[in-house]
């Protein structure tokens, strides 16, 4: 389809990757910084978010007021995300500023103030999160589900656990910042309107050639997912149900397959969990199935909200949907798979936020950045034996079950 | 990017933004109907029509219109606000017609009374959910008791009273009245062979008949009350402020975008230095909202149950001295960095240009090209804002609240 990929490796090992856009005036960037939940030591969950705020309360020569003054005065947009294995510090703006931002950024990572009077405020509102949670059981129910279907740590709560955020001490935190800051295992993304070989001196200019020497830990490899149901006793109005079971990873062979398994069961308002649960019984409305994969492990997750008498109607009958579907698929359900998954991908590609975040991901989790192109050939290479014959060989075995509500269900 | 509009003799408006370099397109119709267009007795039928028109028509049934629609890849949906129904697709070139053809069947739906009876309980599953996304019900609640007996507080959604009580019969009635082709539009924007659109949509939307049907325009300052409701399972206080400001008619909407950019903004505004900066609250932003003869701003604000009177302080000195002593040009030019950049990011993606194209139609007759609108952002001053300030008092708001018990 075109698209061209820049790439560069700085002096301190800091991979910069680059999607140029033609049609579009803004840019965007993302650093990933390998300090992720799943990669701290024992006792900081929850020491990601504090980071994420904390390092832009002041950076280099600017104090908070005027680190964030001088943010807004670039027009930036701001995205900060903790996952299983980065926190995300990601910039969305008008290309003419990016130049500007790059060195305010360079300051965030590199010199943030780190002052104990704005730690405290930075864990006050990460507790804060962790309460306001509770109140939304529909978000709260994915991750209690990610931590109970991954094996520990790679599914720990990227908001925290509150006792251990209690605990945690503005020294413990800064040192944190200073190993898992590490530059050489830092993927910089960028995609839109930019001159790569500008991004790339600057770039080498304003970031150290020094590197910390802490070695970021490698998670504890797969073991067999929790086929557990946790049930979390609530009064609300609905039965809010997380369901997840074990799936290849994005470096399988069977991506692709698996891809249009997924799409088949939840791709469209055509696919099966839509017609069966909503469409024909009316159980629902909030449900659908996506795949969540981490670099060791992965899983294909469900979420379905319904009023306390329907729960365990809709529970069996999203589980029987997910057995169901090794038994048979028509061509046309395969068809609209993949007439689905190419669309996204030329859709997205015109979105320069999704471009930075998607040739990041691709290389942290592959290696490599995979063309528009290429994914499109895998996808149009998949039939409906190829994801038949997969489903055969990866049943679903095990299903990881939370709820959260008035009612507990029962899992068969 | 080149403008087009056409109306067909039945009183359809058509218009489109043709940009070749764009790799997708978007489509859309837009109902001026929402739910200040309903009575009491049939709350909550606008946004169930919305469903209904997926359950298809005399030929197709709800899981054929499904698979027409997954069949050309797009990104399809449809939202329901107070004014406003708004289908949309974003999907490849290649598609455009196959989609538009589409749209165009369902807005002729079967409304069959099985289907009826079935979405029935998916409506009030959404009830249901958002009654557990207190972010979402604490502002529905005191739009409510803002608006008091003018129509704009009625709820979207409908209660599960609304819908229980909702018969066929009323829904079809509401249908004739409102979905007449003087009261839609149909938008496109992006890659698109315009002539083929416009003759696909004269060939099969010229039938559509109806008469004009009107909605009483008022501005309303609000009514001021205070509310709190609680609920056992809550962690949080979840407070919602409701104050009045200009309709998407008035060109001070702009300065009034400013405005809430400035007060309450998610980073950098007065909301945020004063409450979530200093960990007082968690969450606190405002929104305007500028709607057909009116507007109100939104303030939303999450904290614990020890500080809500410390934020309601807080709060009300923000508000004091912004009437003393206005804001600052600092404040407007950091505010108009945000807007200017927020502008053309969204309008790089033809669905967030139909979104713009289609509701300046709706409000404004007029056609309005991102570098117009850029042009106004630049062109507020400091005097402007401060007198939307004077005028409409942000300070005297309507408040709603919803918390855990334990709070007296």
């Amino acid at each position: 389809m075109g698209e061209h990929l820049d790439k560069h490796t700085l002096k301190n090992g800091m991979i910069i990757l680059g999607e140029p856009m033609e049609a579009v005036k803004s840019v965007a960037f993302n650093f990933m910084l390998p300090a992720g939940a799943a990669v701290l030591a024992e006792g900081f969950c929850g020491a990601g978010n504090v980071i994420a705020d904390w390092i832009f309360r002041g950076a280099g020569n600017k104090n908070s007021r005027q680190l964030n003054d001088a943010l807004d005065g670039l027009g930036i947009h701001r995205a900060e995300s903790i996952g299983s294995s980065h926190i995300t510090i990601g910039a969305v703006l008008e290309s003419d500023n990016l130049a500007q931002a790059l060195d305010l950024y360079a300051d965030i990572i590199q010199k943030p103030r780190l002052e104990k009077d704005q730690f405290e405020l930075a864990k006050q509102l990460a507790i804060e999160e962790v309460h306001a949670l509770d109140d939304e059981p529909r978000h709260k129910v994915m991750l209690k589900l990610r931590e109970q279907f991954y094996p520990h740590p790679l599914g720990r709560s990227t908001f925290g656990n509150l006792d251990e955020l209690k605990n945690l001490t503005a020294e413990k935190t800064q040192e944190i910042v200073k190993n898992n800051f590490n530059l050489s295992q830092t993927i910089f993304s960028v995609a839109g309107k930019y001159d790569f070989n500008a991004v790339c001196r600057q770039m080498e200019e304003k970031f150290e050639t020094r590197n910390s020497k802490f070695e970021i830990p490698t998670p504890p490899a797969f073991g067999p997912g929790e086929s557990a149901y946790g049930h979390i006793d609530e009064d609300c109005a609905q039965v809010h149900i997380g369901i997840m079971t074990g799936t290849v990873t994005p470096a399988s062979n069977d991506y692709y397959n698996m891809r249009m398994a997924v799409s088949v069961l939840s791709g469209g308002m055509s696919a099966r969990l839509f017609t069966e649960v909503r469409e024909k019984r009316g159980l629902c409305y909030a449900i659908g199935a996506r795949y969540h994969g981490l670099k060791d492990a992965a899983g294909i997750m469900c979420y379905a909200g319904t009023t306390p008498d329907k729960a365990q109607e809709t529970l069996d009958c999203v589980i029987s949907e997910f057995n169901r579907l090794g038994e048979g698929i028509g061509e046309e359900e395969i068809e609209r798979a993949k007439v689905g998954l190419k669309s996204v991908l030329i859709l997205q590609s015109e979105s320069s936020s999704s471009r930075a975040g998607s040739i990041g991901y691709d290389y942290y989790m592959l290696g490599r950045v995979r063309s528009l192109d290429e994914i499109n050939d895998k996808i149009e290479s998949t039939f409906v034996d190829s994801v038949l014959d997969f489903l055969r060989k990866n049943k679903f075995k095990d299903f990881t079950v939370v709820t959260i509500g008035p009612k507990e269900l029962t899992t068969r | 990017m080149e403008f087009k509009e056409k109306r067909l003799a039945n009183g359809l408006d058509l218009i489109g933004e043709v940009n070749e370099s764009a790799k997708s397109a978007a489509v859309g119709f837009f109902v001026r109907t929402g739910s200040r267009d309903e009575t009491e007795q049939i709350n909550g039928a606008s946004h169930f029509l919305e469903h209904m028109l997926f359950k298809g028509t005399e030929r197709l049934d709800a899981f054929e219109v499904n698979k027409a629609f997954d069949g050309t890849g797009a990104q399809f949906n449809a939202f329901t606000s107070e004014e406003n129904t708004v289908y949309y697709a974003a999907v490849l070139p290649e598609y455009v017609i196959e989609v538009t053809k589409l749209w165009i069947e369902l807005m002729r739906p079967a409304l069959r009374e099985e289907d009826f009876g079935i979405e029935k309980n998916v409506i009030k599953e959404e009830i249901a959910m958002y009654k557990d996304t207190p972010s979402f019900d604490v502002m529905d609640r005191c739009r409510t008791l803002h608006f008091g007996s003018h129509p704009c507080g009625n709820s979207v959604l409908g209660s599960e009273k609304s819908i229980d009580g909702l018969t066929v019969e009323q829904m079809r009635d509401y249908f004739a009245r409102r979905y007449v082709p003087a009261n839609i539009m149909f938008a496109c924007a992006g890659n698109l062979d315009w002539d083929q659109i416009c003759s696909t949509l004269e060939e099969a939307c010229l039938k559509w008949q109806g008469c004009v049907t009107g909605r009483k325009l008022e501005h309303f300052q609000g009514s001021k009350k205070k509310e709190r409701i609680e609920r056992s399972n809550l962690v949080c206080e979840h407070i919602c402020l409701i104050s009045p400001c200009v309709s998407f008619q008035d060109n001070a909407r702009f300065a009034a975008s400013l405005l809430s950019i400035i007060i309450g903004d998610s980073v950098g505004s007065r909301f945020f230095w004063e409450l979530v900066d200093k960990a007082i609250a968690e969450a606190a932003t405002m929104q305007y909202s500028p709607m057909d003869g009116t507007g109100v701003m939104y303030s939303y604000i999450r904290c614990s149950s020890k500080n809500v009177s410390k934020v309601f302080d807080i709060v009300g000195d923000i508000f004091h001295s912004l009437s003393a002593e206005g804001i600052t040009q600092e404040e407007l030019q950091k505010a108009k960095n945000k807007v200017l950049s927020a502008l053309v990011i969204k309008n790089e993606l033809p669905m967030g240009r139909l979104v713009d194209l289609g509701f300046n139609w709706i409000y404004l007759k007029e056609y309005r090209t991102i570098e117009d609108d850029i042009e106004a952002v630049k062109a507020v001053n400091i005097d402007e804002v401060n007198s939307l300030i004077k005028q409409f008092k942000p300070g005297d708001f309507t408040q709603f609240t919803i918390g855990p018990a334990s709070n007296g």
